[in-house]
């Protein structure tokens, strides 16, 4: 690894990790939602800075080289990322769903009882 | 006397059509109650309706088909009908069709699906094959065998209903019927016949096709194996 490169990775992780830092202070994200981007760019920032514990734990678990192994891990995290928000996006839209149907079921049972009520007094 | 039978009318941008279908329904079978699901439409389709006075439900937003059908169904929940049928407000679907269908509920059937192919033989073209796979997927999963599973009209008793009414995942659609059929739902055919949609876009073009036409295979043969169902 070039001084070059190591220095731009570790600039961009401790970069990503104040921008994360400063969303939560400014109240836009949840709080749960953010640990997981709170880590994960904690994550980068160790391994940036001491490239010798990625190189630790590839040799234990014995991928081929530290690459292989920053690249599996990472590509690991994000895919379980985007299934939980899958399932998340799918509860919202059932959410969502279940919201405007009764919106619209209840709008009409007032204006049925509306009907009713005018039927009755005249 | 009132059969409790609820049409369930979804429309998503049917101004051209939705007076003559409903027109006819409401003018011809006085003894049923319908209703009409406007899947937030963006033409007259709502303004039509109000302005002869026909019953209603607004979605603020565009839910699709499923939704809008759902929509109905929880209606029919909420009123308690026996029977509730969905037919479409595109023209296809004739209404004097409704009576054997309701009929045929009354021997105990959960479902009652309006077939086009029990008496005439599928016509040879890829539509048709579409709906053979479809056919034998059910069959395959279920050994029941289901002549028209893409017909859009069909009638469910109050257990369906519910079902219908309180579930995710319970499209209007092959792979419900096929799911159901699995829980032990009693499913019967009844021939009918459909016109061709009057007039406006059908959506089904050949990518849209396709398209449908796997997400159903998939879901009849992989998916719906997976499902467990949560009331007894």
């Amino acid at each position: 690894m070039t001084v070059l490169l190591r220095c731009v990775l570790i600039s961009v992780s401790i970069l990503l990790t104040c921008y994360v830092l400063k969303r939560i202070r400014h109240s836009k994200m949840k709080i749960e939602d953010s640990i997981f981007w709170v880590m994960f760019s904690l994550l980068l920032v160790v391994f940036s800075v001491f490239p010798r514990v990625a190189d630790f734990i590839s040799r234990t678990v014995g991928t081929y080289s530290t690459a292989n192994f920053i690249f599996a891990f990472m590509i690991f995290i994000l895919l379980s990322k985007v299934f939980f928000q899958s399932i998340k996006i799918s509860q919202l839209e059932r959410r969502v769903t279940e919201l405007i149907q009764m919106l619209a079921l209840d709008k009409e049972e007032e204006r049925e009882k509306e009907e009713k009520s005018e039927a009755d007094s005249n | 006397m009132k059969e409790r039978v609820l049409v369930v009318i979804p429309a998503y941008n049917e101004a051209l059509n939705i007076e003559r279908v409903v027109g006819e329904v409401i003018e011809s079978y006085p003894m049923y109650d319908y209703v009409i699901i406007n899947d937030g439409s963006t033409d007259h389709t709502a303004k039509i309706c109000r302005a002869h006075g026909w019953k209603i439900i607004d979605l603020p937003m565009n839910l699709g088909l499923a939704g809008a059908f759902q929509t109905g169904l929880k209606y029919a929940h909420r009123k308690g009908y026996a029977y509730a049928i969905q037919f479409d407000g595109d023209g296809q679907h004739r209404p004097e069709f409704i009576f054997p269908m309701k009929e045929k509920m009354d021997e105990g059937y959960d479902i009652v699906i309006g077939s086009r192919f029990i008496t005439e033989k599928k016509p040879r073209s890829f539509r048709m094959l579409g709906s053979k796979l479809l056919s034998l997927a059910i069959w395959f999963t279920t050994g029941v065998k289901v002549k028209d599973p893409t017909s859009g009209m069909r009638m469910f008793n109050r257990k369906m209903i519910k079902e219908f009414a309180d579930g995710l995942n319970y499209g209007p659609e092959p792979d419900t019927i096929s799911y159901l059929i699995r829980q032990g739902a009693d499913v019967a055919e009844i021939p009918v016949v459909m016109d061709e949609r009057l007039l406006g876009e059908s959506y089904l073009n050949p990518l849209n096709a396709v398209r449908y036409m796997g997400k159903m295979m998939f879901s009849i043969l992989f998916v719906q194996s997976f499902r467990i169902r949560n009331r007894g």
